[in-house]
């Protein structure tokens, strides 16, 4: 990766003593300096405007530590929107005959991205792993912009294929339009059936003072199919084909130092689906999550976590399919109930709810005697849990009042102890050895150990 | 689950079913949705649980199709079991002691089981063939009633895909190369066979209703009754009088007096 090269002006360093590495942090920030030239060696595809338009700031520096600082800053705005694999600065004072002496010319040397790129990767989704095939053509147009399509294949039979075109706007790698295409294949054994999507996804993020907002409308053909014989009739009756229209808005504020194994900072999630702009499937559906965190001594970590949702048919009379329904339980969840586990089941069949709430209190405390530590060691954390969550159907007869009243009547919640391993920096393992309470008839429930990989967690 | 598994448990469930029990069949919207071939398919299964005796409810669903184990109508619920099609259903019916041919000979229902496959091979793939590759149908008829479930772009979509399944499978058969006319000379020739079995007898055969008649019933009504705008289907089967007699009669007998039950 680049580095920052700054060359020492020739005529201060004819006195270089010790002292003079402590001051130069001061010096730096009096030494005052105007950038005559910026070269940038290495441009092919990529079109000037765009790399103009990072770095104009660098003009305006007035000292050297800005000039260093506004060509790192330009560096990672670029690497951020994809232009580049390798950027690094040069900066020398300026020569020639009209060169001012505080002048200064900054070159950028960089090496363009490869037209086409291929991975081979695994991913991590709700207790499944997958593997995925992509080919990615970055900054194929030139600005920033980007193609990737993927093929992944699942160890539980599902399979997808996707396409998806991204573009920053104004140069800011935080302002992107998004368009993608996507098909796939997935098992829900937990309720009985499987289903095929063919979507489509057009997105706009984008970043305010507040936090990260992303507005998309997503178009999607479902059709959903029985598992077996043996799968509830409740199943499939809902079986067949639905075409959903959704607007989507989803914001996010997040002062995490690590999305798996954080020890300070705080999650703040919330996002509205309204679905009925056409198709057959109508409901609005809120969602929200909240994560924080507190570091205390000993490296130990305090965490709550808390998340809900509620959902409802717009038009009155209809009902919301299995497959946008909330379910809960699982063993990065509600820990020691099965995935899904929670709820009205029929014949062994989860049929979901349209309301749940779900909690969850951590101390985290690294392994005990800390082997390996400050490497493979920082991986693992030992844990102490206690989860709280409910899921039922809104009964619409009844006030708020009574709705909440039945869902705190009715609480599963367990507690426990565990390890929890964090894989690829986004996903996690646990182990845990939980005890379940509040069980409901019909709970799907796994006291003792249980064993879990996932991506999200509460 | 593997195949043979699944089978297994299929088989001890239906042994585990009390009989008679509560039986629901399931089938599309007579109104608006069900195509030519469905509608055949689901009055022969219907008239056969009325001459069973089998006291059934009518469940209409606009998804039947896909809710069937084998995408295909109309399918019965009984207890925790789900069947579908007419000859899985009649076999359930007969292992519970209500079939209709346990009175015949061993020939005799050889001769019954010959005649079932010629009506299925014959009736019902030139039903197919008149509602999903007949043009003028299949553009006019067939894809606007079987799409109207479904939300724009999915009614154009799903008859698409539908028509290009059944071309499939009658092309396999060798019936998709067939002209309009082939088809209804098909027809006409099955209808000269079932007539001259039928003569004056009562029922197909002898005094006693069969599985046979329930099917023959169900696609010749079925034929009679539809009239669409290039073909004259209705026509060749009047053209045989004791067919249409026979009709009259099964409809009379069995839909008239048992409708408020249906």
């Amino acid at each position: 990766m680049g580095a920052v090269h700054a060359k020492e002006m020739s005529h201060k360093s004819s006195h270089h003593d010790p002292m003079e590495d402590e001051e130069a942090d001061i010096d730096l920030k009096r030494v005052p300096a105007f950038v005559e030239k910026i070269h940038v060696d290495g441009l092919g595809r990529t079109k000037d405007d765009i790399v103009s338009q990072q770095l104009k700031p660098i003009l305006l520096a007035t000292n050297f530590q800005q000039v260093v600082a506004k060509s790192q800053r330009a560096k990672v705005q670029m690497q951020r929107l994809g232009l580049f694999n390798d950027i690094d600065i040069h900066i020398d004072i300026s020569r020639g005959e009209k060169a001012r002496s505080d002048g200064y010319e900054v070159t950028f040397r960089v090496k363009e991205r490869r037209r086409v790129t291929g991975e081979v990767g695994t991913q991590v989704g709700t207790n499944e792993g997958s593997i995925r095939f992509g080919v990615r053509l970055p900054n194929i147009l030139g600005r920033g912009e980007s193609l990737d399509a993927q093929y992944t294949y699942g160890t539980k039979s599902s399979m997808g294929s996707s396409a998806l075109f991204s573009k920053p706007l104004k140069g800011n790698p935080d302002l992107r339009v998004l368009a993608s295409v996507y098909q796939n294949n997935g098992e829900y054994p937990w309720s009985g059936y499987k289903e095929l999507n063919r979507g489509t996804i057009a997105e706009i993020q984008f970043p305010t003072s507040i936090g990260h907002h992303s507005l998309l409308w997503e178009g999607v053909w479902r059709v959903l199919e029985c598992m077996s014989n043996t799968s509830a009739f409740a199943v499939r009756e809902q079986s067949g084909h639905s075409l959903k229209s959704a607007l989507r808005h989803t914001f996010s504020r997040d002062s995490r130092n690590d999305s798996v194994l954080p020890s300070n900072g705080n999650l703040f999630k919330a996002s509205q689906e309204l679905a009925g702009l056409g198709g057959d499937t109508n409901f609005i559906k809120h969602e929200m999550e909240v994560q924080l965190n507190q570091s205390l001594p000993l490296d130990t970590v305090f965490q709550v976590c808390l998340a809900g949702g509620l959902m409802r048919p717009l038009l009155p009379g209809s009902s919301v399919k299995i497959n946008d329904r909330f379910m809960l339980g699982g063993p990065l969840t509600l820990r020691g109930f099965n995935i899904k586990g929670v709820g009205l089941q029929e014949d062994g069949c989860a049929m979901g709810g349209d309301m749940y709430l779900c909690g969850g209190l951590h101390l985290y405390t690294p392994l005990p005697f800390r082997p390996g530590k400050g490497g493979f060691g920082d991986f693992f954390r030992t844990h102490l849990f206690v989860n709280g969550g409910n899921l039922s159907n809104l009964n619409n007869g009844a006030p708020l009042n009574d709705n909440l009243k039945n869902l705190v009547q009715t609480l599963r919640w367990s507690y426990g102890a565990g390890i929890v391993m964090k894989i690829g920096g986004f996903a996690r393992m646990e182990l845990n050895y939980c005890w379940p309470m509040g069980v409901q008839k019909g709970d799907s429930v796994n006291p003792g150990l249980q064993f879990g990989i996932g991506v999200s967690f509460l | 689950m593997s195949n043979i598994l699944s089978d297994a448990m299929m088989v001890e469930m239906m042994a585990k079913i009390q009989w008679p029990t509560e039986v629901k069949l399931f089938q599309p919207y007579e109104v608006g949705q069900i195509t030519l071939a469905d509608y055949a398919s689901c009055l022969a299964v219907k008239t056969f649980l009325h001459m069973a005796q089998v006291k059934f409810s009518l469940q209409l669903r606009t998804n039947a199709e896909h809710m069937s184990p084998t995408q295909s109508v109309p399918f019965i619920q009984v207890g925790p079991l789900t069947l579908s099609d007419f000859g899985p259903i009649v076999s359930f019916v007969a292992s519970k002691g209500s079939g209709l041919s346990e009175h015949l000979e061993e020939q005799e229902r050889a001769d019954m089981k010959a005649y079932v496959a010629m009506v299925t091979s014959t009736l019902h793939n030139a039903e197919l063939y008149v509602s999903w590759l007949d043009k003028e149908t299949a553009e006019t008829v067939t894809k606007e009633r079987y799409g109207s479930p479904f939300p724009w772009p999915l009614n154009r979509v799903l008859p698409w895909i539908k028509q290009r399944a059944v071309r499939k499978s009658l092309s396999s058969i060798g019936w998709a190369d067939k002209t309009t006319d082939q088809v209804c000379e098909e027809i006409r020739t099955c209808c000269q066979a079932l007539s001259e079995k039928l003569g004056d007898q009562a029922y197909f055969m002898g005094d006693l209703p069969t599985e046979l008649d329930a099917l023959v019933y169900g696609h010749l009504f079925t034929l009679i009754t539809t009239h669409l705008p290039s073909l004259p289907l209705s026509q060749i089967v009047q053209s045989f009088p004791n067919l249409n007699e026979y009709c009259r009669r099964i409809d009379e007998d069995y839909f008239h007096e048992m409708l408020p039950d249906s």
